[in-house]
C-alpha cells in the first residue's frame, strides 16, 4: 500500500512536471535565444537603428509602431517575435500583413526588416506582402 | 567610417571601411572598400534590398553601392508569407 502510494506521488510529479515544461520553456524561450550570438548581433543592430523612445515601445508594449509615408492616418505595428503585422488607420485595424525573407532570421532582424521596407521602399512591401483584410 | 551589414540567420556581418583613407590612397582600406563593393553586387544578384541609413536623415533604398554612406544595410528578398 505504502509503495503504491509512492509510485502515484511520483507519477503525479512526473505529469505536473510534463505539463509545466511547455508555459516554463515559452516564458524562459525569448531570453535563451537572446544569449544566442546571433541574436546578440541582431539586437545590435536594432538598437543602432531605433530610437530609445522606439526602443521602450517595443520593450514595454511588445510592439513597434511605424508610421506610414505615404498615409498620414496609417501605422504599421510590428510585432516583437514573429507574427502578422497589422495596419491601422484611424487606430482600428484594417488588414494584417504576411511577409518573410527567403532566409532564416533573427527576430531582431525582422524587426529591422519590417522598418526599413517600409520607411524605405513601402510599395514593394505592399506588394509582395500576403493581406488578410479585416471585416467588423 | 562606413559599413556595410548584411543581414543573415548569424545576426548581421559587418564589413567597414574608412573613406578619408581611401581617399590618401591606402592599400589595406581600398581593398576593404572593394570587397564591401563585391558582397554589395553578390546580395543585390541575390534580390536582396540595400538600404542607407545616415544619422538623422530619412532611411533610402539604393541600387547602387555608395562609399560616402555612413551605413548600407543589406535585407535578403522577402516573399509574402
Amino acid at each position: 500500500m505504502n509503495q503504491t502510494s509512492q509510485l502515484l506521488t511520483a507519477l503525479c510529479w512526473i505529469i505536473i512536471a510534463l505539463a509545466v515544461s511547455p508555459m516554463l520553456w515559452l516564458i524562459v524561450q525569448p531570453y535563451v535565444r537572446s544569449m544566442s550570438r546571433s541574436e546578440r548581433r541582431a539586437t545590435d543592430l536594432l538598437r543602432d537603428t531605433l530610437t530609445s523612445e522606439q526602443m521602450r515601445q517595443l520593450l514595454w508594449q511588445g510592439y513597434l509602431e511605424i508610421p506610414s509615408p505615404t498615409k498620414p492616418r496609417r501605422v504599421y505595428r510590428v510585432p516583437r517575435t514573429r507574427g502578422y503585422v497589422q495596419v491601422l488607420e484611424n487606430g482600428r485595424t484594417i488588414m494584417r500583413l504576411c511577409l518573410q525573407p527567403i532566409e532564416h532570421l533573427p527576430d531582431a532582424d525582422m524587426i529591422v526588416l519590417h522598418k526599413l521596407m517600409i520607411e524605405a521602399n513601402e510599395e514593394t512591401y505592399l506588394q509582395k506582402a500576403n493581406k488578410y483584410m479585416c471585416l467588423d | 567610417m562606413g559599413m556595410l551589414r548584411v543581414m543573415s540567420r548569424r545576426g548581421d556581418d559587418r564589413l567597414t571601411w574608412d573613406e578619408q583613407k581611401i581617399q590618401t590612397g591606402d592599400a589595406e582600406a581600398i581593398a576593404a572598400i572593394e570587397e564591401a563593393e563585391r558582397i554589395f553586387a553578390q546580395e543585390r544578384a541575390k534580390g536582396a534590398t540595400a538600404f542607407r541609413i545616415d544619422t538623422g536623415k530619412p532611411v533610402q533604398r539604393i541600387e547602387k553601392f555608395d562609399p560616402t554612406a555612413e551605413q548600407i544595410v543589406l535585407v535578403p528578398r522577402v516573399v509574402g508569407g
